[in-house]
Order: C-alpha cells, then sequence, then structure tokens
C-alpha cells in the first residue's frame, strides 16, 4: 500500500503528479485523440501550433466554450437545452440593435442581451423543470420559436455598432483576445462550481436519480431551473460576442446549427446525455476537439466534400474511444 | 409525509393542458378566419378558366430560404407592389426544406392559388407539381431558372453575377499587383444557385489573372465561417490578397478576418469581393475599405418581376418571362448604393 506523507499533500512530488497526470489521461481518453489530431495537422501543414494559428482557434472556440459549460451542468443534471443556437442568433441581433440602432453604451447592449437570454432560458426552464414537460420538445420548439421571433423583430441585417462594441471581439487582455479570457472564467467558474459548492454536487445527484435527490432535500426544480437561465444568458453573451466580432449579425442564419456543435462538444467530453456524470476538463477537450478539427482540416486543404466526411470520422472515433475508456470516465 | 416530488400536480398540469388546447383552437380559428374565406370563394371561379382569362386577385410567392435577408426584403415590396394591383400576396414558409417545398405548393395547387411564383430548390421534383398547376389552370412561373412545365419564368444569370466578380478582382490585380499576389475563394457547391456563382467566379478569374496563386476554395456562405475559414488561411498565408465571396455575407466575415489580423481598412494590396448586394458589404464598399465589390441584385427589380410577371400571363401577353439584371457595385458608384440600401431598408 502506498503511503502518502503530509509534505506530499502539500507539495505533491513527482510520483505523485505523474501518478494525476496519468488519471487524468485515464479519465479524459479524448485528451488522447486531441493530441494525436495536433501532431497530425502539426506535421502535414507545418503551421498548425504557430501563434498567430493557435490564437485563432481559442478566439473561434470561446464562443462554444462559454454556451458548453452552463450546457454541460445541464446535461448533468438531466436537463438538454436545444435553443442555444436561436437565442445565440437573439442576443446577437439584441446586443447589435442595442448598440447600433440605439446608440447604447456596449455595456447596455451587452445587458440589454443577457436580460433576454436569461428569459429565454426561464422560459425553458419553467416549462421543463416546473410543468414537467419534456426538455427535447420544449428546447426544440423553443429552437424553432425563438429563431422565428428573432427574424419577424430583425428580419433585415444589423451591422456598424461601434468601436466601443468591437471592444468585447476584439480588445485584448494581457495579450490575450477578450473572448478567450471571458471563455476561461466561465470554464474556471464551472469547475470550481462543480467540484466546491454543495449545489454543484447537487448537480450530479439530480442528474443520478432525482427522486432520491428530492428525499435528500436537494430543490431538483431550482437548480436546474437556475442551469436554464445561466445556459440562455451564456448563448446570449456568446452572441453579443459573435456581434462584436463580426460588426454584423443576420436573423435567419447566425447561430445555425450552433446547437448541435455545442452538444456535440459536450458529449464527447465525456458528459452522459442521461445525466450525472461529466467534467469541466472533458468539456473543454472536446471544443478545443472540435475547434482543431475544423481549423486543420482547413490548414490541409482538404476538399469540402471531405472535410465532411473527415469530420465524421473523426468525431465518432473520439465518440468511440470516450465511450470504450475506463469506467472512471463516467 | 410524502409529496409528488418531480412533476407538476394534475391540476396544474391538467389547467397548462387546458390552456394549451385553448390557445391552439383560438390561433387556429383566427388563421381560418384570416385566410379560408375570400380565397376558397376566388379559387372556385378560377377553377377550369384558362389563365389568359383570370382576374388575378392572389399571387403565392413560394420562396424556400427564409432565413436569408433578401426574403424579407422581397415580401416587403413584393406586396407593396401587389397591393398596387389589387392583388393578394401569399407567402410558404418551407424552411429551405425540398420536401416541405413540396408539401406547401401542392396545398396551393389543390386550394388552386391562382398565380404560383416558386422557386424550386430541386428543380427536377418540382417539375410534375408545375404540371399538375397548369392542369388545375393556374399560373406558374418559375423563379431562378426554366421548368418544362411553367407558364413563365424569372430568370437571374447566377454564372453572370460570378464572372462580374471575378472580372473585377482580376483586373485589380492585374493593375495593382501586376498579376501576381495570393487568392482565396469562398465557395458554395451544395446548391445549383451556388455552382453557377462559383463557377463563373473562378473561371473568369482564373482566366484573366492566371498569375494569382490560388491558395483555397473553402464553402462558405455565412459570416460565421468566412471567418473562421480566413483566419484559418491567414495562419497559412498571411500575406493573402484577395478574398472572394459567394456571397456578401460569407466574403463579410473573411473582411473582418483580415482586419483582426492588422490588414488597414484602406490597404492598397487587399481586395474582398462578394455577391448579393447586402447592407453591410455595400456600406463598406461605400466607406472607401478594401472590401471593392458586389455583384448586386436590386430587390425592387425582382418584386415588380414576382408581381408583373403572372400579371402578364394573366392577361395574355406573349413571352411575359423577364431576366434580372445583375451589377457589379465598386467604390464610387454611391448613388446606386444609396438606392439598393434605400430598398433593403
Amino acid at each position: 500500500m502506498t503511503t502518502v506523507t503530509a509534505a506530499e499533500r502539500v507539495v505533491p512530488g513527482p510520483r505523485a503528479l505523474a501518478a494525476h497526470g496519468l488519471t487524468t489521461v485515464r479519465r479524459n481518453p479524448l485528451l488522447v485523440v486531441l493530441t494525436l489530431l495536433v501532431l497530425v495537422f502539426q506535421l502535414s501543414t507545418g503551421s498548425f501550433l504557430d501563434p498567430g494559428n493557435l490564437r485563432g482557434i481559442a478566439t473561434d472556440a470561446a464562443a462554444l466554450a462559454i454556451v458548453a459549460v452552463p450546457l454541460a451542468l445541464l446535461v448533468i443534471s438531466g436537463y438538454l437545452d436545444l435553443s442555444v443556437g436561436s437565442t445565440l442568433a437573439l442576443g446577437a441581433l439584441t446586443a447589435g440593435w442595442l448598440a447600433g440602432e440605439q446608440a447604447q453604451s456596449p455595456v447596455v447592449a451587452v445587458v440589454g442581451a443577457l436580460a433576454v437570454g436569461a428569459a429565454v432560458g426561464a422560459v425553458n426552464g419553467l416549462l421543463c423543470c416546473y410543468l414537467g414537460l419534456s426538455p427535447f420538445i420544449v428546447t426544440l420548439g423553443m429552437l424553432a420559436a425563438v429563431r422565428g421571433l428573432a427574424q419577424q423583430l430583425f428580419p433585415l441585417p444589423l451591422s456598424g455598432f461601434g468601436d466601443g462594441f468591437a471592444w468585447l471581439g476584439g480588445a485584448r487582455i494581457a495579450g490575450i483576445a477578450a473572448p478567450v479570457v471571458v471563455a476561461a472564467a466561465v470554464l474556471v467558474a464551472g469547475a470550481l462550481f462543480l467540484a466546491y459548492t454543495p449545489t454543484g454536487r447537487h448537480v450530479f445527484a439530480i442528474g443520478v436519480n432525482r427522486e432520491a435527490a428530492y428525499l435528500s432535500g436537494v430543490d431538483v426544480r431550482r437548480t436546474p431551473f437556475a442551469l436554464f437561465v445561466v445556459t440562455g444568458t451564456a448563448a446570449a453573451l456568446a452572441g453579443a460576442i459573435k456581434a462584436s466580432v463580426l460588426d454584423s449579425v443576420v436573423a435567419g442564419t447566425s447561430g445555425t446549427g450552433f446547437e448541435l456543435t455545442v452538444l456535440t462538444a459536450v458529449l464527447l467530453g465525456g458528459v452522459a446525455l442521461s445525466g450525472g456524470s461529466g467534467s469541466v476538463l472533458g468539456v473543454l477537450l472536446g471544443v478545443l476537439f472540435l475547434g482543431c478539427l475544423q481549423n486543420g482540416l482547413t490548414l490541409m486543404s482538404v476538399p469540402t466534400f471531405w472535410q465532411q466526411m473527415a469530420q465524421g470520422v473523426a468525431l465518432v472515433a473520439g465518440a468511440a474511444l470516450a465511450y470504450f475508456g475506463p469506467r472512471a470516465t463516467r | 409525509m410524502t409529496r409528488r416530488p418531480l412533476s407538476v400536480t394534475p391540476a396544474s398540469r391538467r389547467q397548462f393542458l387546458a390552456w394549451s388546447a385553448g390557445a391552439l383552437t383560438a390561433t387556429g380559428l383566427a388563421a381560418t378566419g384570416c385566410s379560408a374565406p375570400e380565397s376558397s370563394s376566388g379559387s372556385a371561379k378560377a377553377a377550369g378558366a384558362s389563365p389568359s382569362a383570370k382576374k388575378l386577385t392572389q399571387i403565392g410567392l413560394d420562396y424556400p430560404f427564409t432565413q436569408i435577408p433578401l426574403y424579407s426584403t422581397l415580401v416587403k415590396l413584393s406586396t407593396a407592389a401587389a397591393k398596387k394591383h389589387d392583388v393578394e400576396l401569399l407567402t410558404t414558409s418551407d424552411a429551405s426544406n425540398p420536401d416541405t417545398q413540396a408539401s406547401n405548393l401542392n396545398t396551393w395547387v389543390a386550394r388552386k392559388t391562382q398565380a404560383i411564383v416558386s422557386f424550386p430548390m430541386v428543380f427536377e421534383a418540382t417539375e410534375s407539381i408545375a404540371k399538375a398547376a397548369l392542369d388545375a389552370g393556374l399560373i406558374w412561373v418559375t423563379y431562378g431558372g426554366t421548368l418544362e412545365n411553367q407558364s413563365a419564368d424569372i430568370r437571374f444569370s447566377f454564372r453572370e453575377s460570378g464572372t462580374l466578380l471575378g472580372e473585377s478582382a482580376a483586373k485589380w490585380a492585374d493593375e495593382e499587383l501586376n498579376g501576381k499576389g495570393k487568392i482565396a475563394f469562398l465557395v458554395d457547391n451544395t446548391i445549383e444557385l451556388g455552382r453557377e456563382r462559383t463557377k463563373g467566379m473562378i473561371d473568369a478569374f482564373t482566366k484573366l489573372a492566371p498569375g494569382v496563386d490560388v491558395v483555397a476554395q473553402e464553402q462558405a456562405i455565412d459570416p460565421d465561417t468566412g471567418l473562421s475559414k480566413s483566419n484559418a488561411l491567414l495562419a497559412k498565408h498571411p500575406d493573402l490578397n484577395i478574398i472572394l465571396g459567394i456571397t456578401d455575407a460569407a466574403a463579410y466575415g473573411g473582411f473582418k478576418a483580415l482586419q483582426q489580423a492588422g490588414r488597414k481598412n484602406g490597404d492598397r494590396k487587399t481586395f474582398v469581393g462578394g455577391q448579393d448586394g447586402s447592407a453591410p458589404s455595400l456600406l463598406a464598399i461605400k466607406q472607401g475599405t478594401f472590401y471593392r465589390a458586389s455583384s448586386a441584385l436590386a430587390p425592387l427589380d425582382i418584386s415588380n418581376a414576382i408581381v408583373d410577371v403572372p400579371l402578364a400571363v394573366a392577361a395574355g401577353k406573349a413571352k411575359p418571362s423577364v431576366e434580372v439584371p445583375v451589377k457589379l457595385i465598386q467604390r464610387g458608384d454611391t448613388a446606386e448604393i444609396d438606392a439598393l440600401l434605400a430598398q433593403n431598408g
């Protein structure tokens, strides 16, 4: 039996660190796939690991990460939100409209977008958590309804949001793009929430067995309701960032298919669709996997339809490895 | 003490279902009340009559790509144009889905919508529906192409749109880059319209500027994809000079990628161009940035054609088909840009 001294508990030795690293790899087999993917892309293109390209990948993946973290928590708690693509569009349009046509300050524009996202999340949460309707049906319905609303309210493209609003998508904080800083903050907050707060543990408990969680005194409605609101808010924030980066939004196309991309990242990251299992580190790996795949295939100049096929095959391979990995991952 | 832990109480669930049923019934009644009586009486008269003998009171515009901004503009302008002739404009919601489009068109044929203007997603599959419409004495106008069974058509030269843009970029490359440089095309190979534009754009450019190195042809029709693809391309080719897009939306994503990579707005060695004449791109051209050209269609010309062609068929005019012109918009075309922006607004 290995004994751990008090000193090793405070400052882990090399052996402990190595063992911890191996455990992390065992629990997140996608890490191996991602490493292989990066190696292949670097060897094939010679420019994949260039700092400029890595910055581009991180910036592109930021919006995905911002939504993937709260969505992962929602899925861990046994729920689902398929409306995030449309919520992203509505958030982007609201922020763009406030910053552009209404000439409001960037803060007001972003707060307005967040309020709209929170409202969509609250409707989802109310219907799913308090009225007991199927999250799949409700959020699928909201996906269409919110998109229709966005197109009705903003039938024409919006653009020209001003330099102040452009800060959100284009500024650098300590040399790092602002969206990446926001995404990092969301990832850290999500990880800390899951690991160190009682509500974080409740999320797992609700996902594993709602009845048992309820009988243990966990509020099985309020927690997922709050997660729906946070997910909606995060989607709107991602929308505001995209609007800032592009300085334009189109109601009909902004965020289309985004819900499936986010869900793919979450599931690739080892979050169980049935609830009760998952980690923020896994979600981060899922997000990076998708970001690297898209970027690498473009760098390799793979023709369009081959890209589609390669993306599909890589996704299935990643998912299979995650599934056939050790039980500790699930 | 035990409580029902997870779901709503039976009473509240019943209440919710009752409210939902009430709301659905009310919506259904309202919808029926809004549309049925007028159209059914009108269609009963129209049935069996020859198209040329009709007094046209209804035109159905079946445009499947409701997600693109042009759709809203077309509906607004066509509705106004139709109103001038006391004609009601109906629309479908096809959600860019050929099956849904076929179903909606069959419904219109069954309820004898007097004139149908349809942009078929799959031309071959729409042929039988068009035939059924003609057999029922309805007017069928094909939008964006030609069918065997039709009363008339509204055509666009999609290839011409791409050709104009390709020629413009090639001319610029010859003048500003001495015929050398690097170009990336943002293309669409998924639908006929996209393939035609792509071919026109690439053929024209590569023929006139053979010295420019084609570094990529990437699928992108929206700004987000245009941005991420261009970001990747710029990592590999930071000296990329030209990005041409199958749509203005995709090209605008490329424009933002170049800006974020540090390219100055007035950079003399950079050219971005797209197709459609969408507002953000037109504004960028007007401001004198390196977004330099757009092959634009005037929404007002299209909207007028949507109304005028069926009316001309109903009036028995010979050769009522029209080809909507496409025009290259560049820096300096201020009046045209303003006119297009006004139509879009």
